[in-house]
Order: C-alpha cells, then structure tokens, then sequence
C-alpha cells in the first residue's frame, strides 16, 4: 500500500540524514572544544588535561539541548507532510 | 570533442532543471469552461506522464480521466513580456496519492466538484487559479495536474508562489549543509586517514629503497 511504502521510504532516509547531521554536530563540537582548549594553553597545557577537557565537554554534548534538536530531523517532515496533505486536500 | 563535454557538464543540470519545472507548483489563472471524463488507454511512452489510479481504487490498464477544460490568460510571454490574449487550456484531475509527486492529493473528486461550481459564461467571467504541476503535450497527449482551485475577483491578480520562495530557500540551505558536512569530514576523517595512509607509504618505500641498496650491494660487485 502507498502509505506504508511512504512510512518506510521516509523512515530510511531520513535515518541516514539524522546519521549525517549527528556525525557533522558532534565533529564540530568536538573541533570548537579542542580549539576552546589550544587558545587557552598556548604551550599544551598539563598532561592528559586536553583529553579531560574534551571528553567533559562531549558529555556535556551528549545530554545537552543541541544533540535533542536533531531529533527534528523526524519531526518536520512528519509535520510539513501533514501540511500539506491537509492545504491540498480541504476545499 | 570540447562541445560535447560541455553539453554532457550541462546534461545534469538540464535534468534537475525539467524535473523541478515538472514537479513544483505553477499557477494560471483561468475562466473554467467545462469538466469532463475521458477513458484513457495510457501508452508506454505517455504512462509515465499520468498518476495512478484514485487511492482507494485498484491499478487497470486503462481508466477513465477527469479533465477540466479551461480558458487560460496567457499573460507573460516568456515570462518577460506581457501581452494581452487567452487560449485554451485542459487539465488532468487526479489523485496523486502517498508517494510521488508529493502533493498528498486524494480529493480529485471534490476538486471536479468544485472546478463544475465555478464554470462561468464568456462576458461574466468567473476568474480562478488553477495551481498544477507538469505539462501539456499535444504529442504524448499529456495535461498538466490540477491540484487546487481559488476563486479570484480579477484576473490581474497577484499571485505569489510562496512554496517554491520555501523549496529553493530550503534547497540552498540543505546545499550548504552537505558542503559543510562533507568539508568538515573531509577535514577531521578522510585527512588524517590519507596523511596516515602517506606516511606509511613513505615507510614502506623507504624500506623498500633500502632493501634494494642493500641487494645492490650484495650483487652489484661480484
């Protein structure tokens, strides 16, 4: 049936475009976090004190606000499809 | 040799370009004459062209067609100039259903409904815009989708495409995106890799030079 060929066609792509765009966040953050660090210790800092900064500052990441937000990733197209079917299909 | 590499950079975009052409919403603005329904006995080459079957209803070889038969304002030619004449226009009417083109359309019934309330006579016009999607084809005998009507007090209406301003601003937004993503992988992942994979080539060839100096020196003096 075309509803369930759309679930499914909708369900895949869009998991590889959450993949993608949660890969893409966490490698910028990670990359702010080690610059954050490099501009505040010019000389390299105390041994192992760079890799505790990162990996603070990824946890912080992993339960923070930004990583929930890819979850729209889910959430629009559900909302633009509804969208639409409702502006096309009411007279 | 240089032209045909040129058309086949340009191919691609010739593509995308007809399928969005195709597939976006274009509105005209028109005086609805008649509705009617034809049997279509669709062909290989003009099968592509029609949607499928209403979404209730069962895939036939052949099936009747809605069709809305309409007087169209031709207003920019070209999109350039504006000139003042009409010709005629028809319209397929049908579901679009789930998949593709995504206009989620099942009220082809209703919209015929509708397009019979607004017929009007030549003199009393009854304006409407028709938005629709595709083209009209004498050849493939093929008609552009109706997907909405509106009732409009005059035909100099203004009409502003709002969802392809959203598509394109969404589509450069989603374009720069992957550029991003790829840039940024490329920077942090494919990098490293190669830089990794180089120096172990460098290894492996110095170790290779070696080795072969070291066979020179076995067996080049006897």
């Amino acid at each position: 049936m075309g509803f369930i060929r759309l679930v499914v066609i909708l369900a895949v792509v869009l998991t590889v475009v959450y993949w993608s765009v949660s890969l893409y966040s966490c490698s910028v953050r990670r990359e702010a976090l080690e610059d954050a660090f490099d501009e505040e210790h010019p000389n390299g800092g105390a041994k192992g004190a760079r890799d505790t900064y990162i990996a603070n500052g990824m946890a912080d990441y992993e339960t923070g606000l930004r990583k929930k937000l890819i979850w729209l990733v889910y959430v629009i197209p559900v909302l633009v499809v509804t969208g639409i079917l409702i502006v096309t299909n009411t007279n | 040799m240089r032209y045909v590499k040129f058309f086949l950079r340009l191919l691609p975009f010739l593509i995308i370009g007809a399928g969005l052409h195709y597939w976006l919403p274009q509105h005209d603005v028109v005086r609805l004459t008649s509705t009617e329904v034809i049997r279509q006995d669709f062909s290989g080459f003009n099968r592509i062209f029609y949607a499928q079957a209403d979404s209730g209803n069962t895939e036939q070889v052949t099936r009747d067609l809605r069709l809305i038969n309409t007087e169209k304002q031709k207003t920019w030619f070209l999109g350039f100039f504006p000139r003042e004449s009409r010709g005629v226009m028809v319209y397929r009417n049908e579901d679009t259903g789930w998949i593709w083109p995504p206009y989620f359309k099942f009220d082809s019934a209703d919209l015929q409904a509708e397009a019979s309330a607004l017929i009007s006579a030549a003199g009393q016009e009854q304006w409407v815009v028709v938005t629709h999607y595709g083209w009209r084809n004498r050849f493939l005998s093929i008609y552009p989708n109706a997907v909405g009507l509106r009732a409009i007090d005059s035909p100099d209406e203004r009409i502003i495409p709002w969802f392809n301003i959203f598509f394109f601003i969404f589509a450069g937004i989603a374009a720069l995106f992957m550029r991003a993503a790829w840039m940024q992988f490329r920077e942090r992942t494919l990098d490293p890799l190669f830089e990794r994979a180089g120096d172990r080539m460098d290894e492996v060839n110095a170790g290779v030079a070696e080795r072969r100096s070291r066979l020179k020196r076995l067996f080049g003096r006897k």
